[in-house]
């Protein structure tokens, strides 16, 4: 089976066919690949090199700690690819915006009303996590809808903080 | 003489202290909060009390609590580490009250140094350089504040005169934001000491931030243990310690260490502390602040000095003498300490909680772990997100880098996300390892490489894995939509698959 991996503006192509080998960027390697020990750390020997990295999937992504370097990849059958090529282009930006808390914490402060009008890069709301108080921003300009939570609440990660129109 | 001591503390600074006490033959006591039941210093300890919920205000800050604990178990002494109540001259008086020994110095020296503003003018009375400042005035209002500000000039930073750690601090370039930032860093200090007062210190270009460890017995005796360079630092919390620093030279270190040691005199000092200097480009340097306990890095000074510094604070505290003169105290080697947070390098260092499934820690020669985590627990948002540090140990700068590089690839901790990636790129950055950096280096120009940027086969490596893992997800469940071909559960099935693909 074909597939493309994209990292950044690269791609490789990687072929999978029979057991234990695979065809990487126009060479055929050997392969041994195993996780350990149940954990989304996966063991690769390839032609004999000895790999160990840390792999999970991000959204529609592949993330991989490798030595130090995370690297967000990008993998498509041949499939998954025309169909992407064939649909126009992404959604488009706009409507409401959800502030969502991006980590467990308790709201200190929301330093703006519903209804008020702010600017790009204006706190939202302050939130304090493992002792660091993180300033949540306005990712555009917009008008603050409903508030859902309230000063000294403790929040979730994901929960919804408030809107943005 | 006490032979118990209760631990007023947790993580791994706690673990670090009854490993001192075990060793010295003291029984020891942990205090918990309710989600550090099962931490790894309430399962080290012999007797461990429950102190309450899990805000620290309810918890680890309980002074109350903690001393009626001591009373009821029967200790003789509590030690309180760093953070928390290490440095709150009223918990230390109403130790010494209590009829017990407070591991740490004397309540008058914790309130001189404690006040930055008041330490500042001890210290400069004594003869030390300090920063130019809002000295010796801690609570001065914003109109004040404002009208000062011009004449120490800009930049400046303004911090919490309750503060340390970085908390309500904030950087000003120009006079328009300052009444923002004010408002700011008040409040953070508020939240986080009880004390919104502020104060105003110029800014020192490509400063450097290194200390000095001082050890003071009751005999009048101070010595200090040489420099430990903390440069390395994100929103002036230091992330990547050394000793000794690759700045210092012989005639420097014996010259600075002279006057950490008058400025630990100064305030009558007894036991561990540090006397924090900003060192300029021409190698003046200015008294910064007194941090009197323990500190987070002190291993990089115990690795290249000998010296227990924690099992030496336990003897002072029983009121023996020092066991060192300072003659006797040689730098030997290069030490270097990684503080491994629980923050996710590549997303602003956002802090990362949740449970820990897998936790390997390196080892080998010349390799310390101090950690308070292990496979299993749980980190929650309650408490800072150091989780563990490393330490490493070389003949040379250039041997310890090395080693550190070593361990650091082999450190595993899953189910949260570390900031061990960040050190393992500072280590390769040229800067880092050519000893030129300054305060502001990690944030002004370190940068994590983006993935695209990277050189050699590690990309084409880091793409089949991901594909791999694709494809074997993509197969797994094409496989089990096939329920119906196989005539045994699936659970027994995906076990041969994974059998046969082993």
């Amino acid at each position: 089976m074909k597939y493309l991996a994209t990292i950044g503006d690269r791609t490789f192509e990687i072929e999978i066919n029979a057991d234990g080998q695979i065809l990487a960027d126009g060479q055929l390697l050997a392969v041994d690949f195993h996780s350990v020990a149940d954990q989304p750390v996966y063991s690769l020997l390839l032609d004999g090199e000895s790999f160990e990295a840390n792999v999970s999937s991000a959204d529609q992504n592949i993330e991989v700690l490798l030595r130090g370097h995370l690297f967000v990849v990008t993998v498509e059958d041949e499939r998954q690819r025309r169909l992407r090529e064939s649909t126009s282009a992404g959604p488009i930006q706009e409507g409401e915006y959800s502030l969502t808390a991006p980590m467990p914490g308790l709201v200190v402060a929301i330093p703006v009303e519903e209804g008020q009008p702010v600017e790009h890069g204006q706190n939202l709301v302050i939130l304090e996590s493992m002792k660091m108080q993180n300033e949540l921003k306005a990712p555009r300009a917009g008008t603050v809808g409903r508030i859902r939570v309230r000063t000294g609440d403790n929040v979730e990660q994901n929960q919804t903080l408030l809107s943005l129109t | 003489m006490f032979n118990k001591v209760l631990i007023a503390n947790r993580g791994e600074i706690a673990v670090r202290i009854i490993r001192a006490c075990r060793e010295l033959g003291l029984k020891t006591v942990a205090v918990y909060s309710e989600v550090d039941r099962s931490a790894l210093h309430v399962r080290q300890s012999d007797e461990a009390y429950l102190l309450g919920p899990p805000a620290s205000r309810d918890s680890y800050l309980r002074g109350d609590k903690i001393i009626e604990i001591a009373k009821r178990s029967g200790v003789g002494a509590i030690h309180p580490g760093y953070g928390f109540l290490a440095e709150r001259d009223d918990f230390a008086q109403a130790v010494q009250e209590a009829g017990l020994i407070f591991i740490g110095p004397r309540p008058s020296a914790i309130a001189a140094m404690g006040d930055k503003a008041v330490a500042r003018a001890t210290v400069a009375a004594a003869g030390i350089p300090v920063v130019p400042g809002t000295e010796g005035e801690g609570s001065l209002r914003d109109e004040e504040l404002l009208a000062i500000a011009p004449q120490i000039g800009f930049p400046l930073l303004i911090k919490a005169t309750a503060g340390g750690g970085g908390k309500g601090m904030r950087e000003v370039d120009q006079l328009q934001e300052m009444p923002g930032l004010l408002a700011a860093a008040r409040r953070e200090a508020e939240a986080a000491f009880g004390d919104g007062n502020v104060y105003l210190e110029k800014l020192i270009s490509e400063a450097r931030h290194i200390e000095f460890q001082i050890m003071a017995d009751s005999y009048g005796n101070v010595i200090h243990l040489g420099e430990r360079e903390c440069s390395l630092q994100r929103r002036h919390q230091k992330l990547l310690e050394e000793s000794p620093s690759p700045f210092m030279d012989d005639e420097l270190r014996s010259r600075m260490g002279e006057l950490a040691c008058r400025a630990a005199r100064s305030v009558d000092y007894l036991n561990a502390g540090t006397i924090e200097f900003l060192v300029d480009a021409d190698r003046n340097f200015y008294f910064l602040e007194m941090n009197t306990r323990l500190q987070v890095e002190h291993p990089v000074t115990e690795m290249v000095t000998g010296v227990d510094i924690v099992r030496e604070q336990i003897r002072i505290a029983r009121g023996r003498r020092l066991r060192y003169s300072q003659d006797q105290i040689q730098l030997n080697g290069w030490a270097l300490e990684c503080r491994i947070n629980a923050e996710d390098p590549h997303n602003n260092f956002r802090p990362s909680t949740g449970q820990l499934t897998s936790v390997i820690p390196p080892s080998g020669p010349g390799v310390r772990v101090d950690t308070g985590v292990y496979a299993g627990f749980t980190i929650t948002p309650y408490y800072d997100s150091l989780i563990s540090k490393l330490i490493c140990w070389g003949e040379t700068r250039g041997e310890a880098i090395l080693r550190m590089r070593r361990a650091l690839e082999e450190f595993r901790i899953l189910g949260v996300r570390t900031n061990i990636p960040f050190h393992q790129q500072l280590l390769d950055s040229h800067r880092f390892i050519g000893g030129q950096f300054d305060t502001r280096f990690v944030e002004e120009r370190f940068q994590l490489e983006q993935p695209g940027q990277v050189e050699g086969k590690m990309p084409l490596i880091a793409a089949v894995l991901a594909t791999l893992v694709t494809h074997r997800e993509t197969q797994l469940a094409a496989q089990i939509v096939r329920r119906s071909e196989r005539d045994t559960s699936n659970w027994k099935w995906v076990g041969r698959w994974e059998r046969m693909h082993r």
